[in-house]
């Protein structure tokens, strides 16, 4: 029931309380003085002469993209972890469950050794 | 109201908001946060459905990882963020008339019907039912050709990412250091015996 | 309910076989590919033609003519499938042959990975060709778009390209987005996925038709992407025109052949209590696709773009066939205007096969060879060459005597015996003014004089192939009945 989620609620108040919090308190709390020295942006000593944002490298990318790949498998992972047992109390599913997961991850293994073979995962 | 009717319409408001924002911040790192509000909004609104396995799976997968790619692409493209909005304004009438049509015509269709959707022949889990079990029970049996499928396109992303982005071997100047502590007197310099010229 | 309560039944994976071996011999080539150092890619290329070879006899062993289902139902085998499948496995050899040429002189695309995403994508074709259950279809369709993607923008050096893949994969996954919320729409106005179990269910009756109209608008829209007609064409030009050229002809043929199979076993297996909505609909996509396409090639100077706008038309043309099916509620028709169709569709890719194939064969040295200009004179560097071309523009423009013209006859026919006059008569009226751009081509051939005179070098496999398709579309239009009456038997056995 909807009521059982109940403490995931809670959890995420207080996470957010404890998160806001100390940003409020200092906001609060801490004495504001500014000028215009203070306020100015800094960077070794030099005025600032270009933009904060610059391009990232592709291969970030990359490794972002693959990590997620992996990611979503792990997310099909999980059913099966909770399911495992009974799984291996079933007759007519003990085999299949078990070599249906296995092709998957098979399937992805392929991928894996592909992305290493071609130094995807190397920053050289 | 019921409490849950609250909720929904709670989140729906703050998911429809952040999803105007998405597409109207000039900053696309804004814009790429406020993506992160509207994915962790419908998790929400799943989690009202009872879904908690999509609801989690949405956290993890979208606002973990597909957020920190779409992050790492906003910063790799090198965005002229005046030149990039330019444009915006001008599509809007013709948008926003377009997405009010397309509202109307949903109302109008599922109008009366809207609430016979959730009576219809969908079947409901029961209460006390673990989601996560009951989508790996379906998953492991019935479902096995797409789950198999599934796997396959997750190939195909990998072949794809690699194939598009991966270059040659850059030539870079770092130093391997154990190859530099292997390294010989005779590597390093090279004796020349030359015959002296003479100079006139 | 737990996994002992289900009556689970292990599928039977011989059905599925062909699919099966594609999957596993995809992968091995990709692996495969990883220890070959050829920087001609030659293993890899044999490796891959093979395994279409033997995906055809995998699938042909296995045929039985009958239709069954595995997987829970989610997969389907038929005569209809198995047919289209073997076509799909020749269009697929034919158009790497085609390709060989064109990108070796691109090292950007001359690596392995062009050959195992065209295996996924065939693949994905096959899975479309044989869903039973709507997110099967979603499935196949989305591995067949993404190597699709891959390869449109494998040529990473070159801007069109990039830009194209970009355009289709933004229009793509809208399209993608279209067709899921369709779907779920339908899901949630019959509580199935599974595409027979839905038909059943709109027989019976207790369904709210207002959702499964509006699932139906979306669903079909996203076909309608898929198949690139109108309003939903914007991509076709922009992709075709933009993609490196060997790319091209992969996408003008084979998906063909899938996006009808899709066509027929969402709307017509899954969807025929619907069909006067869905029938409505498509009659609109055919004639504006039919208007535009035909009126816009004119205007074009790029021969892709020229064939794209084509394209566009001819599929216009083949969903007339799939609008006359059912008339008034009596479906006498059905079977001879759907596999009029199929017999469309899979003539279609025929001579698209061969049009893309001679543009590839004129490109050389590196340089495309994409305009109507380069085609000037064409008659006097290569006679031979500037025949076949002939035959594929007069097929495709529809002048009597070559494949086109039957196939263009046996739709008009089942419209017209669905007492769509009116309709057979705008067909008729568009596809004259097509004539025009086709006929054009041959002037340029014939009648200008050529800017360039140099001899048209290509290997003699390619040579060969492409006299194979050209005299394959001259002989199927003085025999178009035997592979009519295939298309007819298999469309009997199936649905």
């Amino acid at each position: 029931m909807l009521e059982s989620y109940f403490p995931v609620f809670v959890f995420i108040l207080v996470g957010i309380a404890f998160g806001f919090a100390p940003v409020l308190t200092g906001l609060i709390v801490a004495p504001h003085r500014p000028d215009s020295e203070k306020l100015s942006p800094y960077e070794c000593g030099f005025e600032a002469f270009e933009d904060a944002r610059m391009k990232f490298d592709v291969r970030y990318y990359l490794i972002a993209i693959i990590f997620i790949l992996f990611d979503l498998e792990v997310a099909f992972l999980l059913p099966w972890a909770t399911i495992f047992k009974e799984i291996a109390n079933t007759d007519s599913v003990r085999w299949f469950g078990f070599i249906e997961m296995m092709v998957f991850i098979a399937i992805l293994v392929v991928g894996y050794l592909y992305a290493w073979a071609k130094g995807a995962l190397d920053w050289e | 109201m019921e409490f849950k009717t609250f909720v929904f319409y709670f989140l729906s408001a703050i998911l429809v908001f952040a999803a105007l924002r998405v597409i109207t911040s000039r900053n696309p790192v804004h814009a790429a946060l406020f993506l992160v509000l509207a994915f962790f909004t419908a998790s929400g609104v799943w989690l009202l459905l009872q879904a908690e396995f999509l609801a989690m799976a949405l956290v993890l997968v979208y606002v973990g990882a597909v957020m920190v790619l779409f992050l790492f692409v906003v910063m790799m493209l090198d965005i002229n963020l005046d030149r990039l909005r330019e444009g915006f304004w001008g599509y809007l009438p013709m948008g926003a008339i377009i997405a009010l049509l397309m509202v109307g015509e949903m109302g109008l269709v599922l109008g009366g019907n809207y609430l016979g959707l959730f009576e219809s022949s969908v079947r409901q889990a029961g209460a006390d039912e673990s989601n996560v079990q009951a989508i790996g029970r379906l998953m492991f049996t019935e479902y096995v050709y797409p789950f198999e499928l599934a796997s396959v396109i997750l190939l195909v992303g990998i072949v794809a990412a690699v194939a598009l982005t991966q270059r040659e071997k850059r030539k870079n100047k770092s130093v391997n250091p154990s190859q530099q502590v292997f390294v010989k007197a005779r590597d390093r310099v090279r004796v020349l015996q030359m015959p002296a010229e003479k100079r006139d | 309910m737990t996994l002992a309560e289900m009556q689970f039944q292990t599928p039977e994976l011989r059905l599925a076989s062909a699919e099966i071996f594609m999957l596993v011999m995809a992968c091995l080539i990709l692996m495969l590919d990883l220890f070959v150092k050829d920087r001609k890619r030659t293993v890899t290329f044999v490796a891959t033609q093979l395994t279409l070879v033997g995906a055809a006899v995998v699938t042909f062993a296995t045929t039985s003519g009958d239709i069954g289902y595995t997987f829970s139902n989610m997969y389907v085998g038929d005569l209809l499938g198995d047919v289209l499948k073997l076509l799909l496995y020749l269009t697929v050899i034919v158009v790497l042959f085609y390709s060989r040429g064109y990108i070796l002189e691109r090292p950007q695309m001359a690596r392995g990975e062009y050959y195992a995403l065209t295996l996924f994508a065939t693949l994905g074709m096959m899975v479309m060709i044989s869903a039973n259950h709507f997110l099967t279809v979603y499935l196949g369709l989305e591995l067949l778009s993404l190597s699709l993607y891959a390869m449109v923008a494998m040529n990473r050096d070159s801007v069109p390209a990039t830009e194209a893949a970009m355009k289709y994969f933004v229009l793509g996954a809208l399209a993608s987005g279209l067709l899921l919320y369709g779907m779920s729409m339908i899901y949630g106005a019959t509580g199935t996925l599974e595409i027979t179990a839905v038909a059943e269910r709109l027989y019976m009756g207790q369904v709210d038709r207002g959702i499964l109209v509006f699932g139906l608008v979306f669903l079909v829209s996203g076909i309608a992407f898929k198949l690139g007609v109108v309003p939903f064409h914007m991509w076709i030009p922009d992709v075709y025109h933009g993609a490196p050229t060997a790319v091209t002809l992969f996408i003008a043929t084979a998906p063909k052949l899938a996006a009808f199979a899709i066509v027929v076993r969402m709307l017509v297996n899954g969807l025929i209590v619907m069909a006067p909505d869905w029938q409505m609909m498509l009659i609109l996509l055919s004639v504006l696709s039919m208007a535009i396409g035909n009126i816009a090639a004119i205007a074009q100077t790029n021969l892709k773009r020229m064939l794209a706008y084509s394209a566009i038309s001819h599929m216009g043309f083949m969903l007339l066939g799939m609008v006359t099916g059912v008339a008034n509620g009596d479906a006498r028709f059905a079977l001879n205007a759907y596999s009029s169709s199929m017999f469309y569709v899979v003539t279609y890719v025929l001579t698209s096969a061969g049009t893309f194939g001679m543009i590839l064969l004129l490109a050389r040295g590196g340089l495309e060879s994409d305009e109507l200009e380069d085609l000037k004179g064409l008659n006097k560097r290569s006679p031979w060459f500037a025949a076949m071309m002939m035959m594929m523009m007069f097929s495709m423009a529809g002048i009597p005597f070559f494949v086109g013209f039957f196939a263009k006859f046996s739709v008009l026919q089942a419209v017209v015996a669905a007492g769509y006059l009116w309709l057979a008569l705008v067909a008729v009226f568009f596809s004259l003014i097509g004539c025009f751009y086709y006929l054009r081509v041959v002037k340029i051939m014939y009648f200008d004089q050529p800017t360039n005179s140099l001899p048209i070098i290509a290997p003699l496999d390619m040579k060969i192939l492409m006299s194979a398709n050209g005299l394959a579309v001259a002989l199927l239009g003085i025999f178009p009945q035997a592979l009519m009456s295939i298309c007819a038997f298999a469309l009997l056995r199936s649905l």
